[in-house]
């Protein structure tokens, strides 16, 4: 026991004083504050400037009307598209030759143009170099929509103003009921289960791929053999596995208590930042969730920590071992793949089955209770099964580990790897 | 009380015996050449004694108790694959390796300076381990076997990769322990190195015991009727002659064996005048003569070609 803590203790203190360790832990946050930030941000201090906006106007009867619907005002309150009309003479061809210039020379950043059939469900086009600015063309196509519609109301007799007053949209609120009682969901259990699974399904890749390269460095440096002389390979194995599930536990850690700092602030330093006041409502875990959340998070690092550190101990190098990762890396990918179908149907048979297999049960159980809080008999049998698998996996791995960590040349075959774990 | 006791005990990969039906004992205090060209089952010998790898079948016995996972705080292993962790301080590396031999924290880090002490290598305590040389690196794996003074050492080719200077500083250290009543397992192919510093081998061949003793004892059983010649010319018709059993030429120094009824001074007669010959010298057979005769002309040659 002594021996597996100095291993503990050397594993947790290499890594955690890696540049890669202090910058990734570091950078985490600051990457996922910049994913909130950097978009309101944005939206608040992009470029404003105003764009001349040129019509061609075939019908004759659009083009007052939709320079009042394109009132959209920049934040110093000029207009934000200034509308030219330009009259529709003998020749279309060579006034669009024209316009199509003066595109490209920048001096007007679009033109439409609308057809004489623009009621009657003739096409309007836009014309410009850049055809991907959905903020603005949205803009445009709202505005002649409505132009359009209004007048064929007008035509009918009817009052647009009172149209759409009837066909304002019901509203429909999404509540949750629980056990517990009723609360009004507002996406938060959505982006809680999509936060949850993928922080779990990540760490699996991350701290799998430490291990494995930790593994895989014992072998290559050839220390291995003087640290069996010390003690057994599999306190060796499990002093890492351990060792490295340290390093995540104090990057979970710093991360929360980032995550807490900014939970704090977050709200006003939006505010700060938008003058329209942002209600960012902040979704709570609830404690369940979260037991759950680390029970299969351990369970889960185990089951793969320990296939990572196996795989490791079979191969000579990093290229070698990306091979023999691949079916590895499809169990973890498998889940994922099957996400949007479980959040779809959380209680579906094939979903329940899924759920058990011991490979996909750390993502997609959790996912389930995130969903809809399964039968517990579901749960408990998902995290009886994952209990075994981890003790079946630990002994295989330990049996591969023992050999392979010793073996150096060619990458053994399947059989070969079969015959290990008979050894005594 | 015996250092080490190897009683019959066979390893058997797949169809592969890597040993089968090995046995020997080593003395206390002593130093025992463990021999054999490659794939013979040193390693793997060694790993059963080290408790890295199980044996099918015997008992290994180590400073008279049944080996286990605690005896390793009592010996100290060299093996032949060896290295260090690239990234980590010497200083911190030592008292990691000190600390799985079960030492603590002050106790280990006396040792560590007088070790480092001793084999110059201070100014490197706070270095990272690939700064240094592969020397430096060898006398570095060395402390690390030695730190917690263990009662049986064993060394697999603890000579390779050393310069001749280091190599000599090594070897006084193993007299040394020797001296103190530590014991030394050493295993390698120079049988030179082993002729010099042995005083019992065990030379196994395909997993089996070829030939074990005393050096002393086993040499004298082969007899005074070797020659060794140390010349300049061309000696290649010394083959031709009747009285010739085997011959390992080296260009400049030949070592001879004479059948039964030869007489040295006979074949001295017969090449005086036709080499310069600096020296002659009827001695007992060499280690290494030994060594090839019995492993036969075919293993040897893998082993020197390794």
């Amino acid at each position: 026991m002594r021996k597996i803590l100095s291993v503990i203790k050397r594993e947790y203190l290499q890594v955690v004083r890696t540049k890669g360790f202090i910058i990734g832990t570091i950078l985490g946050p600051v990457f996922m504050a910049a994913i909130i930030f950097v978009p309101v941000l944005v939206s608040t201090v992009s470029v404003e400037r105003q764009e001349r906006i040129g019509v061609v106007d075939a019908s004759q009867e659009i083009f007052m009307e939709l320079d009042k619907k394109l009132d959209h005002k920049l934040k110093d309150g000029r207009r934000r598209y200034l509308i030219e009309d330009y009259k529709l003479p003998e020749d279309i061809d060579s006034l669009r030759n024209k316009l199509n210039q003066m595109v490209l020379d920048k001096e007007l950043s679009a033109y439409i143009f609308i057809p004489e059939d623009i009621s009657d469900g003739g096409f309007a086009e836009y014309v410009s170099q850049h055809v991907a600015d959905f903020d603005k063309i949205r803009n445009i196509n709202e505005a002649l929509n409505s132009v359009i519609i209004e007048k064929r109301l007008k035509k009918e007799g009817l009052d647009p103003q009172k149209i759409a007053d009837y066909m304002r949209r019901v509203r429909l609120k999404t509540i949750k009921v629980t056990k517990k009682g009723v609360e009004e969901d507002t996406g938060g259990t959505f982006i809680i289960s999509y936060f949850l699974v993928l922080i779990l399904y990540m760490s699996l890749f991350f701290y799998g791929a430490i291990i494995l390269r930790g593994v895989l460095e014992e072998k290559t440096s050839r220390v291995v053999e003087i640290i069996l002389s010390s003690l057994r390979p599999f306190q060796l194995m499990l002093g890492k596995i351990l060792g490295i599930a340290a390093v995540g536990f104090t990057q979970y850690i710093i991360w929360a208590l980032f995550g807490l700092t900014a939970s704090q602030y977050s709200g006003s330093i939006i505010k700060s930042m938008v003058s329209s006041a942002v209600t960012l409502k902040i979704p709570t875990i609830p404690a369940y969730i979260f037991v759950y959340f680390v029970l299969f998070f351990i369970l889960g690092y185990f089951l793969y920590g320990t296939i990572y550190a196996a795989v490791g101990s079979m191969v000579n190098s990093e290229k070698e071992a990306q091979q023999l990762l691949f079916p590895v890396s499809m169990f973890l990918i498998i889940p994922i793949l099957l996400m949007m179908y479980v959040i779809r149907s959380p209680n579906s048979t094939f979903s329940v089955v899924l759920s058990l297999i011991p490979f996909f049960a750390p993502i997609l159980m959790l996912l389930r209770i995130c969903i809809l809080l399964p039968p517990f008999i579901q749960i408990a049998g998902s995290i009886v099964f994952l209990v075994l698998a981890v003790l079946l996996m630990v002994w295989i791995a330990a049996k591969i580990y023992r050999v392979g960590i010793l073996m150096y040349g060619k990458r053994p075959s399947f059989v070969e790897i079969l015959k290990w774990v008979r050894y005594k | 009380m015996f250092a080490l006791e190897i009683d019959s005990i066979s390893k058997q990969f797949g169809d592969f015996y890597a040993v089968r039906n090995l046995s020997f004992n080593i003395n206390r205090g002593t130093i025992y050449g463990l021999l054999g060209p490659n794939g013979a089952g040193k390693t793997t010998t060694i790993r059963m004694v080290m408790n890295i790898i199980i044996p099918d079948d015997g008992t290994i016995k180590v400073l008279g108790r049944k080996m286990d996972e605690l005896m390793k705080e009592r010996i100290g292993y060299l093996p032949e694959d060896r290295g260090l962790y690239p990234k980590m301080k010497v200083g911190e590396l030592l008292v990691f390796l000190a600390e799985l031999k079960g030492m603590k924290g002050n106790e280990s880090h006396k040792r560590i300076g007088f070790w480092l002490d001793k084999l110059s290598l201070v100014d490197w305590k706070n270095k990272k381990v690939d700064e240094l040389s592969r020397g430096m690196q060898q006398k570095i794996q060395f402390i690390a076997t030695v730190i917690h003074q263990p009662e049986l050492i064993i060394l697999d080719e603890p000579f390779s990769g050393l310069d001749p200077v280091n190599t000599n500083l090594l070897k006084d250290i193993m007299l040394e322990m020797k001296r103190e009543g530590q014991t030394i397992v050493f295993s390698t192919h120079r049988m030179e190195q082993v002729e010099m510093i042995c005083d019992n081998i065990c030379l196994i061949n395909k997993g089996n015991t070829v030939l074990e003793g005393n050096l002393n004892q086993i040499k004298s059983q082969y007899g005074k009727n070797t020659v060794v010649l140390d010349y300049e010319g061309d000696a290649s018709f010394i083959k031709g002659f009747s009285e010739i059993e085997r011959i390992d030429d080296y260009g400049r120094h030949m070592e001879i064996k004479l059948n039964e009824q030869a007489n040295p001074q006979d074949l001295l007669c017969k090449i005086t005048g036709r080499i310069r010959i600096n020296k002659f010298e009827v001695m007992e057979p060499t280690l290494n003569a030994i060594f090839i005769e019995k492993v036969g002309e075919k293993d040897a040659q893998n082993s020197v070609s390794h």
